[in-house]
């Protein structure tokens, strides 16, 4: 008796909680080294939904995997050049702002941008620039804009990032073209001061170009300003600026694919981290710009004099708009001009 | 079951033909390795074959239209001129773990049998740490407030740091040190084959330790040694990773930029074609070094 009970009650139990266990699950596709551990752990305790969580380390691979339908994902975490095309090639599913109470807590200036112009597929998870980082302590001279960043006094002491279209962009930037204005002409104009600069690099490194600063092989960067946020954390001797030519602004979103299984469950996972005291602890792990207003007021005053993460206002900002098939021709035209050295 | 006996009797008066073809029951034993092929070696080719001969949408998907763009950039100097420093680099490294792996081969073959044991287990020892944490050892070790920098001026060698990480030293270094393995082993298995009395006799017969070397021994290691190189060369040719962690990404190599056609170029059958045109370069180089190597058997 005592056995039977010790083996069919669990049993028992076991069976009637698999269906309910099914139903509350939710698929997060997100970057790596971007979402806290603590903070699905949390909204698994609070809501007793399960969250299986998958990363991506470039927006192109979460296009593919989303349009190869490889997994069946119920959030996803673009950037927003990346979201545009997605909702234009209607992967996304439209947001029920009746289902997010905290969708007040955003910062206005963060929403309605160019790649989502009415929000109805998008809400910002974070954001950030593209600047400069100098190492103060080897770098006594200032250093405002792109052109000072590639002067001949710092070949071989720069790391930039391993992106194509950044590279461009920062050469548009000096000639005062139009950033999102990707043509053969454009391009031409580009190509002799980005082969100039590739000649000056010591490293290219998207993935942590915060290491070659750390270990001392490069002086001067430029970075997303996460990276030199956990730099300036790290050492105050990291300086960041943003470049006086004008800057590359991205936000991430958080979205849910028009083929999403647990649409409910998506928002409440995206309503959660809406809630200031759980964006507080991705700005804690994560330094980029928190554009949830709420969130900002329990930051240390330490995290928010952060010139990386909370530039001072008045910069020139813009965030990139998708360009299709062009990004081949940037490609192209960086991988010759890196081999030519 | 009960089939097992029959074929069993069967075999008992095979004639010499039916012995040396292969029975259905050996081709029953090969279907794993077949399906392994078919599955993993010939689907994914047909694939990238039939993907390279495509258009692509503005996400770099492939759209199923015939066209033959792809192979026509392949040509294209910009990629030409990156295939051959991709082969340079490969081959670089080739001769380099054959000088320094053919010595250790040579060593750890004529070792004593617990001794072979010992230092083959040497050699192995890396395979037990992830290619990736090793490759960022070396970038501890030869960073400019690294290891090395720092023995360097602890015995002040040198007052300042040298620049070590981020140039070709370094993807050369990494190169050879991930692919040094490849080459050892098969030469080992060739040389601990040489029959010892082979090496005597021809001492005996008045050959200096030169002429030993390159009539005996030489020739006896040249299967390890033909099987080395293939297993260095074609994939150091494709590696895209350690020139990323130790060059630098400066100098892009066939890898990458195979690598970035299904991410950021976000054009698929580009990359497609690449790849298509690489693995006829090693079926036609293969083809060579098998057509040389039976006419100079002939010769």
């Amino acid at each position: 008796m005592h056995l039977r009970t010790c083996v069919i009650v669990p049993l028992l139990a076991l069976v009637t909680a698999l269906p309910a266990r099914a139903a509350e699950e939710l698929n997060l596709f997100g970057w790596s080294e971007y979402v806290p551990q603590t903070v699905l752990d949390g909204f698994t305790k609070a809501t007793g939904i399960k969250v299986n969580f998958e990363t991506y380390s470039s927006n192109e691979e979460l296009l593919s995997k989303l349009v190869a339908g490889a997994g069946n994902y119920d959030v996803i975490q673009p950037s927003d050049y990346a979201a545009e095309v997605m909702i234009r090639q209607k992967l996304l599913a439209p947001i029920e702002p009746a289902k997010l109470p905290h969708l007040k807590n955003l910062d206005a200036d963060m929403l309605r941008r160019p790649h989502d112009p009415e929000g109805r597929f998008t809400v910002p998870y974070m954001s950030g620039t593209v600047g400069i980082v100098v190492n103060t302590e080897k770098v006594k001279t200032p250093v405002k804009a792109y052109r000072d960043v590639f002067a001949p006094r710092f070949k071989d002491r720069l790391v930039v990032l391993n992106d194509s279209r950044e590279l461009v962009t920062w050469a548009l930037y000096t000639q005062g073209a139009p950033i999102n204005t990707i043509n053969a002409a454009a391009l031409a104009k580009a190509r002799p001061v980005i082969a100039d600069w590739v000649k000056l690099v010591k490293v290219f490194d998207s993935d942590s170009p915060k290491t070659a600063l750390l270990n001392g092989d490069v002086d001067v960067g430029i970075v997303w300003s996460g990276e030199a946020a956990i730099l300036w954390n790290t050492d105050k001797k990291f300086a960041y600026t943003i470049p006086a030519e004008g800057a590359h602004q991205f936000i991430d979103v958080l979205a849910i694919p028009a083929s999403a299984k647990h649409k409910d469950a998506a928002h409440k996972l995206i309503d959660y981290i809406l809630q200031p005291e759980v964006s507080k602890l991705i700005s804690d792990a994560f330094p980029y710009t928190n554009p949830n207003r709420e969130a900002r007021k329990l930051l240390s005053a330490e995290a928010l004099a952060n010139p990386a993460s909370y530039p001072p206002p008045g910069a020139k900002l813009e965030t990139f708009r998708d360009i299709g098939r062009a990004a081949a021709d940037i490609d192209r035209l960086v991988t010759d001009l890196k081999s030519a050295r | 079951m009960d089939a097992l006996p029959a074929t069993g009797a069967g075999a008992a008066s095979p004639t010499a033909a039916d012995a040396r073809r292969a029975g259905w029951r050996a081709w029953l034993l090969l279907t794993p390795v077949v399906g392994w092929l078919v599955l993993f070696v010939v689907v994914p080719t047909a694939v990238l074959f039939v993907y390279s001969l495509c258009e692509r949408d503005e996400l770099g998907r492939v759209v199923f239209t015939f066209s033959l763009e792809s192979y026509g950039r392949v040509f294209d100097t910009v990629y030409v001129r990156i295939f051959a420093r991709s082969i340079g680099y490969a081959a670089f490294t080739t001769v380099a773990c054959l000088i320094i792996g053919f010595p250790v081969a040579y060593v750890i073959g004529r070792a004593t049998e617990a001794w072979r044991q010992r230092l083959l287990l040497l050699v192995m020892v890396p395979f037990w740490t992830s290619f990736l944490i090793r490759t960022y050892a070396w970038i501890t070790i030869l960073k400019q407030e690294g290891l090395l920098n720092g023995l360097l001026q602890l015995v002040s060698l040198s007052a300042q740091p040298f620049d070590l990480l981020y140039t070709p030293f370094a993807v050369s270094i990494g190169l050879i040190y991930a692919y040094l393995p490849f080459m050892i082993l098969p030469i080992y298995g060739s040389v601990e084959k040489i029959d010892g009395s082979v090496i005597e006799a021809a001492h005996d017969l008045g050959a200096g330790p030169w002429r030993v070397f390159s009539a005996v021994i030489l020739p006896l290691s040249m299967p390890g040694i033909a099987a080395g190189t293939l297993l260095v060369f074609v994939p150091a040719i494709a590696m895209f990773a350690i020139t990323d962690l130790l060059g630098g990404a400066r100098v892009p190599l066939i890898g990458n930029v195979i690598q970035n056609q299904f991410l950021q170029a976000r054009d698929w059958p580009f990359g497609a074609a690449l790849g298509m045109v690489f693995m006829a370069l090693f079926v036609v180089t293969y083809w060579l070094l098998l057509r040389f190597g039976r006419e100079e058997e002939v010769a």
